[in-house]
């Protein structure tokens, strides 16, 4: 599903170095699989989760959805790959204020062009089966962080993109909602989508079919 | 998707642009009205021919020539190419303020009302009250816009002119240039002002050392000229036939009234310009730090597979719903202010802005056509970035 050679990035220091973040990556995770990536803060694991879903470019490497290099695309094409292939859950929700929770569902539909009442209909469906139907015209702000989160993932499978990244999904969340999210990822997984997972939460390995660790931009 | 939906979260960004764009067109407004004075004037000086008689004397209208006798009147009557002549007196309302002729001043202008207005601009006066004076009115008189608002004049109204009540049957429509201050009345009855008004006038007359008849009393005359004569020509030609007067010649008069209003030509690009800095930057500005205020939310938009194209024209469809929104609602603004303070002035007789078509669409047009540039700078700006940069920055 997903496949990534020799993945390097760094960054520019403010003192005119370079800080090394992604040190010659491989990575692979198939339809069905559940991949952990662990490691200690600053190690690079948001970075590869970044580059790995075309949200950032990496200075070496070649990347893979299915049998299609995405690597070298122009920025248009990357974009429309990005909405095809992959759907993102973030530590922070990054929920848009100004939509409601209904509006913030279909946004991954819009810019697919496939806005429509099907595609409503499927928002419903996700918010129902996620208990945040009757906050469909809330806005962000008058959320719980567990809605919001809930809210999110919902908008990240709206349209059952193959690939499901995952940074710190639980990392703002109480225990009660991150079991929700953590369950929502793994049977999805289940369902024959591939799932990556990046954490420092201890509950995130449990029934994942591969744990990754990262340190210092290695993988292991 | 629709407008208010469209708008939600930009309420500060609609309200900076309003405020930019009120004070362009409230700049823009002050502009047009002084762009109507001189207009107003120019085209008047251009559709006549002024003559005066030979002389210095003050209060004797703008010509400030000397008096003007029947006889010169009927001089220039007989030159090839006039087509009627009016005669005319010309009188500042306050004696104590003629020596000091003023754009504000008011006057009283006598005219023959046994002939046609010679003013091919000006045929007939707007009314906007009442009527025009007729052919042997006497005691009454047609008063303009600002005279009538500073002195609570209209038709019905009584006016007291040197001890004489005249009745006050018409108000002329709002001009915006010197017709806004006259007191129109007969040549008759201007004569008797006149004499009133002015004691040497009086002690002569009285003394009997001037052969003078009323029909001699003028300060000036309008000239009219026939179809294909050149005004120009026909002016020098009067100046040259017809002895002791002074002939003003229309496009040198035109000039010269353009040169004496170069201040305030200058002051009105210097307005133009001020406000189409002031607002455009203002306007620019917003909308620019609108779109980089929202970074986080185009990272967001851009990971769900958003393109450069949907990003931009989503961007550009938000900044004219804004700069629309911002652009009327700052006329609306522009307008009530300057509504609420020509009321206030209005009581002196004064006007202090002109909303015109032209000033509220050409605001509009700039507010958007700016709006729209600076979205597009500002978002070739941000899709520049990856989307991972554009969250990172815009948490």
């Amino acid at each position: 599903m997903l496949r990534a050679r020799r993945l390097a990035k760094a960054y520019a220091t403010p003192a005119g170095g370079t800080h090394r973040v992604l040190a010659g990556v491989d990575f692979e995770v198939g339809a069905g699989e559940f991949v952990a990536v662990v490691g200690a803060s600053g190690s690079g694991k948001s970075t590869l989760l970044n580059v790995l879903g075309l949200l950032e470019e990496p200075d070496e490497g070649e990347i893979w959805f299915g049998d299609g290099c995405v690597s070298g695309l122009s920025r248009s094409r990357r974009s429309r790959a990005r909405g095809r292939w992959v759907g993102f859950v973030f530590q922070s929700f990054l929920l848009l204020p100004s939509l409601t929770a209904l509006e913030n569902v279909l946004l991954a539909d819009r810019y697919a062009g496939r806005q429509g009442p099907a595609a409503r209909r499927r928002a419903l469906e996700l918010l129902e089966a996620f208990g945040v139907l009757d906050r469909q015209d809330h806005y962000p702000p008058q959320l719980s962080g567990g809605e919001q989160q809930r809210v999110a993932y919902c908008r990240a499978v709206l349209n059952d993109p193959p690939l499901l990244l995952a940074d710190e999904p639980t990392g703002n969340l109480d225990e009660a909602n991150a079991g929700v999210i953590l369950d929502a990822l793994r049977k999805r997984a289940q369902d024959g989508h591939a799932v990556v997972v990046v954490s420092h939460h201890p509950d995130a390995v449990v029934g994942a079919t591969a744990v990754r660790t990262i340190t210092d931009g290695r993988l292991a | 998707m629709r407008l208010p939906a469209l708008l939600r979260g930009y309420g500060f960004t609609i309200a900076g642009i309003a405020i930019g764009v009120a004070g362009l067109v409230a700049l823009g407004a002050m502009g047009e009205r002084i762009v109507r004075f001189i207009e107003g004037g120019d085209r008047f000086v251009l559709g006549q021919i002024s003559v005066a008689g030979r002389g210095m004397g003050m209060g004797t209208g703008f010509t400030a020539g000397g008096l003007l006798p029947s006889a010169a009147i009927h001089a220039i009557a007989a030159v090839d190419g006039v087509a009627v002549v009016q005669s005319q007196i010309m009188l500042p309302l306050d004696p104590t303020t003629s020596q000091f002729m003023t754009l504000t001043q008011e006057l009283v202008l006598g005219i023959d009302l046994s002939v046609p207005t010679p003013n091919r601009e000006y045929p007939v006066l707007p009314v906007r009250l009442g009527r025009l004076l007729r052919p042997g009115d006497r005691r009454v008189a047609v008063v303009g816009a600002a005279f009538a608002a500073s002195h609570g004049l209209r038709p019905g109204s009584t006016l007291t002119l040197e001890g004489e009540r005249y009745e006050v049957v018409g108000v002329l429509e709002r001009m915006l240039t010197a017709p806004d201050r006259f007191v129109i009345i007969s040549i008759e009855d201007a004569r008797e002002q006149w004499v009133a008004k002015d004691r040497l006038l009086r002690t002569l007359l009285a003394s009997g050392a001037a052969a003078l008849t009323a029909a001699d009393l003028n300060t000036g005359a309008a000239v009219g000229w026939r179809d294909g004569v050149d005004p120009d020509e026909l002016a020098r030609r009067i100046a040259q036939d017809v002895p002791g007067v002074n002939v003003q010649i229309p496009s040198e008069l035109s000039r010269l009234l353009r040169s004496s209003t170069a201040f305030f030509s200058a002051l009105l690009v210097g307005i133009a310009t001020l406000g189409l800095v002031i607002g455009g930057l203002s306007l620019a500005n917003t909308i620019a730090a609108a779109v980089f205020e929202r970074l986080r939310d185009f990272g967001v938009k851009r990971a769900l597979g958003a393109t450069d194209l949907q990003l931009g024209r989503e961007v550009l469809g938000e900044a004219l719903g804004v700069t629309l929104s911002g652009g009327g609602m700052g006329i609306g603004l522009a307008v009530l202010l300057g509504v609420a303070i020509d009321g206030w002035v209005g009581r002196q007789g004064q006007q202090l802005f002109r909303f015109s078509p032209r000033l509220v669409a050409g605001a509009l047009v700039f507010s958007v056509v700016l709006g729209a540039a600076a979205a597009v700078y500002a978002t070739l700006r941000v899709v520049r970035l990856s989307p991972a940069e554009a969250i990172r920055r815009g948490a």
